[in-house]
């Protein structure tokens, strides 16, 4: 009996012995060896990867970072959160937003846009054929379905305003995470914004008619940058050369996508081979067009944008103080 | 000798037909959920038939498997991990009071931590590699090894404490001798708890920040509207929690004797 419980303990510590040494081998394949002397980045997305990344997958696989003496990881993380990571230097690259930026500045958070990845804004407000909604006047008496932001709520109550609509005539309902499709098919929300290169592709993969309200063509102030490429001051100042490098293999990769839409696409898809192949083949051929659109360059950001949106943010209690918008981005890495 | 050897083999019979049921019920599950999709006709992204989520499985079996074992490695190293504490802090909570009045709050604390909101947070502390997904499976499966073990070792039988304590054996000895045996129950039923939170902790934590795994796959596969991919992706997971789950289950039925199951 005694020998025979101690036994049975000394069973259970080799099994997690054994546990450790499985896990050990099934991880070792995972780290990769070093190649000679390449500077080890870390590139934060803003959520899963997409066609707005295509030019950072286009730059690790036909070796553009290589070039520069970079070896960049691209990290996936949770939503929402490539901002912080930044700024906390743990990746020194990020993908964020104009809007996400002026945040972060107004709280003292020094973040940097070196590059607009699309020149403007390729969002706006998405609704099913059948509800009939051609301008904000026709949300009245609608459902919207979004993240639960107050921003949403501005966004839609200017355009209302604007148009001479009553905005307490929409109801506005937090669907988080749940697709547009999912949750128009089957009645719970009338409208939703959506990436037109994204969910406004997929619908005519699905053979769906979409109502599509284009933002930054509503209101010019809504025509901001989105997606941006981030960095963080500390970075800036203490390491040019790197954001330098970073950026070099960054517009090379943008640029070839813009040439080379079905070859970036195929090159996205090798890269994430997890997400929808046929919707990256058509959003590609959508946004290849767009990433430079009618810029003198890939990644140029307009001083006008910024101020505007961010005046925009101020006057409707978004940020408590108007950051300087000079300070937010900079041209100096793209020409 | 002979007739117990029978009623043994007849038990057996009896556990065989008692495991066919969820056995049929599963069947006759699947079977309604392929007829009621296509009864009603239900689009595939708003609920794909079980025969569009095997296919799914069947297309993406490479991937799968790529991700497969990027998690599964995550969900063994933290639950190596957890099982070592788990024990180890069991028995010391279990053997000392003081000991076990002070880390019990403690360890209820770390399970009311809302591990996503963290998420941000862990990637800036440990980065995006191997060790703050280790550290989340850990959080979630360390506590109900140590609890149960705890609370075992503490509720073992007191007239066998008595009867070695007359018979004059330490505090440890009888410790040894008797609680620990009598709580390899609580230890093993701690042990299944935790390998069904392994791999949903690994795929969570992989949510923080990473390149590869379960948890990336099932993002990617929702933000792109695959929702078979998606659905074969859940039917992974639950598969690979119930071959841990499993495991423990036979490797208790070695060393816990008369327990009967259901």
């Amino acid at each position: 009996m005694t020998n025979n419980s101690i036994n049975k303990l000394k069973y259970i510590f080799l099994i997690t012995i054994m546990i450790f040494g499985i896990a050990a081998c099934t991880t070792q394949p995972l780290q990769e060896p070093q190649p000679e002397a390449l500077k080890k980045v870390t590139a934060v997305l803003d959520w899963t990867p997409n066609t707005n990344h295509t030019g950072l997958y286009v730059a690790k696989d036909k070796g553009f970072f290589k070039e520069q003496g970079l070896e960049v990881e691209i990290i996936q993380p949770s939503e929402g959160t490539s901002d912080t990571i930044v700024a906390s230097g743990k990746a020194q690259f990020g993908i964020s937003y104009q809007e996400s930026v002026t945040y972060a500045r107004a709280a003292d958070i020094p973040l940097i846009s070196i590059a607009a990845v699309i020149q403007h804004n390729t969002s706006g407000f998405a609704s099913l054929k059948e509800k009939n909604i051609l301008t904000p006047k026709d949300f009245e008496g609608k459902v919207y379905g979004g993240w639960g932001s107050e921003m949403e709520e501005a966004t839609i109550r200017y355009l209302m305003e604007q148009a001479g609509a009553d905005f307490s005539k929409v109801t506005i309902m937090t669907t988080g995470d749940a697709d547009f499709f999912q949750t128009s098919a089957t009645g719970q929300i009338d409208f939703a914004w959506i990436f037109e290169g994204w969910a406004g592709i997929e619908a005519k993969q699905k053979g769906m008619e979409l109502n599509y309200i284009d933002l930054g063509k509503e209101a010019p102030v809504f025509d901001y940058y989105t997606p941006v490429i981030i960095t963080n001051e500390t970075i800036l100042k203490e390491d040019k050369a790197l954001v330098e490098a970073f950026m070099k293999g960054v517009k090379k990769g943008y640029e070839y996508a813009i040439k080379n839409p079905e070859e970036a696409a195929d090159i996205l898809i090798k890269e994430v081979p997890e997400i929808n192949q046929e919707l990256v083949r058509e959003s590609q051929k959508f946004l290849s067009d767009r990433y430079q659109d009618d810029a003198a360059t890939w990644g140029v950001q307009k001083e006008e944008v910024w101020q505007r949106y961010t005046d925009w943010m101020f006057a409707n209690g978004f940020i408590d103080k108007k950051i300087d918008v000079t300070k937010a981005f900079t041209n100096e890495f793209i020409d | 000798m002979k007739k117990s050897e029978n009623t043994g083999q007849n038990k057996k019979h009896r556990e065989l037909g008692l495991s066919i049921i969820p056995a049929i019920i599963m069947v006759l599950f699947v079977f309604f959920w392929q007829a009621a999709v296509d009864f009603f006709n239900v689009q595939p992204f708003i609920l794909p038939g079980p025969i569009t989520v095997f296919k799914a499985i069947y297309d993406e079996r490479n991937l799968l498997l790529t991700h497969i074992l990027v998690t599964l490695g995550e969900a063994l190293a933290g639950l190596g991990v957890a099982i070592f504490l788990g024990i180890v802090f069991g028995l010391l909570m279990g053997y000392c009071k003081p000991v076990r009045i002070a880390l019990y709050p403690i360890f209820v604390i770390t399970q009311t931590i809302p591990l996503i909101i963290l998420a941000p947070l862990f990637a800036i502390w440990f980065g995006f590699g191997f060790l703050p997904k280790v550290i989340i499976v850990v959080l979630m499966c360390f506590f109900p090894i140590s609890i149960t073990f705890t609370q075992d070792l503490i509720k073992s039988d007191e007239d066998m404490d008595s009867i070695l304590k007359v018979m004059g054996a330490s505090k440890w000895k009888s410790f040894r001798l008797a609680r620990i045996p009598q709580a390899l129950p609580g230890l093993f039923s701690g042990l299944k708890i935790a390998v069904t939170y392994s791999i949903t902790g690994a795929v969570i934590s992989e949510w923080i920040g990473a390149k590869q795994g379960l948890g990336i796959y099932m993002t990617r596969a929702m933000t792109s509207f695959k929702t078979a991919v998606l659905f074969a992706d859940v039917f992974i997971i639950i598969v690979l929690s119930l071959v841990l789950y499993k495991l423990v289950e036979l490797i208790e039925k070695r060393f816990v004797k008369r327990i009967d199951y259901v």
